[in-house]
């Protein structure tokens, strides 16, 4: 047993703790993140909790979670820092009036550019710079967990203009020069796919591709999230999404979607799977018209498959 | 660098990953950090600095299974492999791994841990000056003999690894190189001396020593062949594909084996792949009118609010609208196929297309094949517009009744045929109509341009109403025309 396999465990079980159930995969990826100081590029389908890998990270580090959720059209002045245009059009202002006091006496233009350029120039400094949540992550002091949620969302130029973050932990502002960050910040990126991520920000990254979860570890999660649930009812239920993923659908059932069923069924008061049941809680886990009448010709072969499996 | 995470990544490069070198340095790193011993953790951790995608995920746990195929083997060329950066006193990434290595080694058996020194030493030594080389061969010989009387396997094997490195497998390409390769490693692991000793004992009338010695040297010669057999297949897993999608790409398409058909599927998703790639950088163009209220008043506040400098909104320029017009009779259904998928695999950056198939008459196909698997759309079109003798002329009356309106100063036109209208009227002044609404009008022909015109081929007629008339007969030359509609795309 080395040291790191002994880190990975810890990792998991630290997740465990703050209701997280995750595979060695996703510990091992969260342990080389830290350790190389690389982002970590999340994808899968949705709702398998890409973006609650990164909460339970900051949670299991102590670390704020600062979060810039991608669309299309987010631009730097957005994600990264603005100028306080008011502040500084205020400054300008007080600039002026100060300036007679500081060029009396000067004798002629040049005398009175020397000692213009003597004052203090602070018109573009941090004071005036208001940050964006990219920002903000640099300049956490501690070090924080970022996550640019959904990267796939924005637009080509917004992931070539990350591509310094990434690489270096650190920014420029053409007016300032670089900013660095202070504490390194663990940084997630996550994709739906929607469209190819470019290979310049692939290679920066770690990459880690969660799937829907194997039965045993669906099991765990649902009995980590919703308790209330009896272990038959678990078993039926888990049984009953893993057939349902198998069928050719629109939209398959994610985890998300196995957590909220569960807890329909529990608000429910069931405490088994019945195929009247399932059909009108249906809807809760397919959130296609088309799948949902599809699947119903099949729903008596599924149930009775997941009733037999908890037996 | 070790070796085995070198020959590694080559294998993974031959099963089409694609690692670059930053990455390569990443796995280093990750390798230090994890170490050999936990396989599931190692395996877990290379593939989230290699492979970048799905499929590269796929690839990557086959060729990562297939090379750490943990058996007693692959474990000593681990450990020679590591052996060779702390002899050549690299950095002290190499010193992290052999020392946890040796650990596991020594576990296995107690005397390899001091092999593995005594072999990469003069192995490293050797590469530096040529002289020292006869010198150290003739130690590796005796040492070969009396390896072979001790029988120790583990240390045959660290010997067997050495020779490979020596003899450079991780050159070889094609299976008729086994031989070659096999003899070269047995030289290196110092056949001659063997088979000298051999002799002497013969001469020296140890019939027995002599026996035992050659039937040694035939297990070895096995086992060696056994080894070059799988590290060929290791480096050649994807050589042969490789080789044969180079040749389809430049196939005309109506010569293509019905074999070969799926690899050309895939390679046309492949080729459309890097066409989108590089044209999704959205091209913006500046649209003169709207102001920038915002960034107008932010770019000019240094002139204390006077407006300076106008800042104007930039608005993004569509994709261009694409209509496929394909005759599917004969021969041409063959081109018309992959053109179809060409224009299908990329949706991102050609959102709007439509298409319709002809031979007799014209019908609109785009919903076919924007719902049903290619080869099933394929079958339907056929079926529905094939047969019956190809008339460009009521093909083109149905096209401007079906989508004349439609076509706007953005719309592309593509058509595909072979202008063999079996000497009807072409119509070509229907064509004249569509032109000048359209942006362009391309014509494609797989018949070779020396066949244009001849016979009931109408090119001579129907050339002058399009933008441009070229020969598209294999992959590669529709590679070149989808890019260049792309490429004119704003």
């Amino acid at each position: 047993m080395s040291s790191s396999t002994n880190a990975i465990d810890e990792i998991r079980s630290g997740f465990e703790k703050s209701g997280y159930i995750c595979s060695s995969q996703i510990a091992t990826s969260i342990f080389l993140a830290q350790r190389l100081q690389k982002p970590l590029l999340i994808e899968g389908p949705p709702g398998v909790g890409k973006t609650e890998l990164a909460k339970a990270t900051a949670e299991l580090v102590g670390k704020p979670l600062i979060r810039l959720q991608c669309y299309e059209g987010l631009d730097e002045a957005k994600a990264l820092y603005e100028w306080k245009y008011g502040k500084q059009l205020l400054y300008t202002q007080v600039l002026k009036e100060k300036l007679g006091d500081l060029m009396t006496g000067a004798h002629g233009l040049k005398e009175s550019m020397a000692r213009l350029h003597d004052f203090d120039d602070t018109f573009f400094s941090e004071e005036f710079l208001e940050p964006r949540p990219l920002l903000k992550a640099l300049w956490q002091p501690g070090g924080a967990v970022l996550l640019i949620d959904e990267i796939d969302k924005s637009d080509d130029e917004f992931e070539a203009f990350l591509l310094e973050l990434l690489a270096d932990y650190q920014i420029s502002v053409p007016e300032l020069g670089t900013i660095k960050a202070r504490t390194t910040p663990i940084v997630f990126l996550t994709s739906n796919n929607t469209r190819e991520i470019g290979d310049a920000l692939k290679r920066r990254c770690l990459h880690l591709y969660i799937p829907f979860p194997e039965a045993a570890l669906e099991k765990k999660i649902i009995a980590a999230r919703v308790p209330e649930a009896s272990e038959k009812l678990r078993e039926q239920l888990v049984s009953f999404v893993q057939g349902l993923r198998e069928l050719d659908l629109k939209k398959k059932p994610a985890v998300s979607e196995t957590i909220d069923w569960a807890r329909t069924l529990v608000l429910l008061h069931a405490e088994d799977l019945g195929v009247d049941m399932v059909r009108e809680t249906l809807n809760v886990l397919l959130k296609f018209q088309d799948d949902i009448e599809n699947v119903d010709g099949e729903l008596n072969a599924l149930t009775s498959k997941a009733q037999a499996a908890a037996e | 660098m070790s070796d085995v995470l070198g020959d590694f990544i080559r294998a993974l490069r031959a099963s089409d990953v694609r690692v670059s070198t930053s990455e390569t340095i990443d796995a280093g790193d990750v390798i230090q950090l994890v170490g050999y011993d936990d396989r599931q953790v190692l395996k877990d951790a290379l593939g989230q600095v290699l492979a970048k995608s799905e499929e590269e995920k796929t690839s990557f746990d086959e060729t990562f299974d297939r090379y750490f195929a943990f058996d007693q083997f692959k474990n000593q060329k681990a450990a020679n492999g590591n052996a060779d950066t702390e002899a050549e006193g690299g950095d002290g990434e190499g010193d992290a791994e052999s020392g946890q290595q040796e650990s596991d080694q020594q576990g296995q058996s107690g005397q390899s841990g001091e092999g593995q020194q005594g072999e990469g030493g003069p192995s490293s030594g050797g590469g530096s000056g040529g002289a020292t080389e006869a010198g150290e061969g003739a130690a590796t010989e005796r040492d070969l003999v009396a390896l072979l009387e001790r029988g120790d396997q583990t240390e045959l094997q660290m010997a067997l690894a050495e020779g490979a490195r020596e003899a450079q497998l991780n050159n070889i390409r094609l299976f008729t190189q086994r031989g070659l390769y096999t003899r070269r490693i047995m030289e290196a692991m110092g056949l001659d001396g063997l088979n000298e000793e051999i002799d002497r004992r013969q001469a020296n009338g140890n019939e027995a020593g002599a026996e035992n010695l050659r039937e040694a040297r035939d297990g070895l010669r096995e086992q060696v062949r056994d080894y070059v057999e799988k590290q060929l297949e290791i480096f050649t897993a994807n050589a042969g594909r490789q080789l044969r999608e180079e040749v389809l790409s430049q196939v005309r398409l109506t010569n293509v084996d019905r074999s070969d058909i799926k690899i050309i599927r895939q390679l046309v998703r492949k080729m459309a792949k890097k066409l989108v790639a590089l044209h999704s950088r959205r091209r913006k163009v500046t649209q003169r009118g709207v102001l920038d209220v915002r960034r107008t008043i932010r770019a000019n506040i240094e002139f204390d609010g006077l407006l300076f400098h106008t800042i104007w909104k930039k608005k993004k320029v569509d994709r261009p609208k694409v209509m496929a017009i394909c005759d599917v009779s004969g021969s041409v259904a063959q081109v018309s196929r992959f053109l179809l998928m060409f224009l299908y695999s990329m949706q991102e950056v050609l959102p709007d297309v439509r298409s319709f198939a002809f031979s007799g008459r014209l019908g609109e196909v785009t919903d076919l094949f924007k719902t049903e698997d290619i080869e099933m759309a394929m079958a339907t079109a056929l079926q529905e517009h094939g047969g019956g003798s190809t008339d460009y002329g009521k093909a083109f009356e149905d096209f401007t009744d079906l989508a004349l309106d439609d076509i706007d100063h953005r719309t592309t036109i593509l058509i595909l045929g072979d202008a063999r209208s079996n000497y009807g009227d072409p119509r070509s002044d229907l064509l004249h109509k569509v032109h000048e609404r359209a942006r362009r009008v391309i014509w494609l022909n797989p018949e070779g341009r020396s066949m244009w015109n001849s016979g009931d081929s109408e090119m001579r007629r129907l050339q002058p109403y399009c933008d441009k008339a070229v020969t598209c007969a294999s992959l590669k030359e529709l590679e070149r025309v989808v890019s260049e509609i792309l490429r004119h795309a704003s």
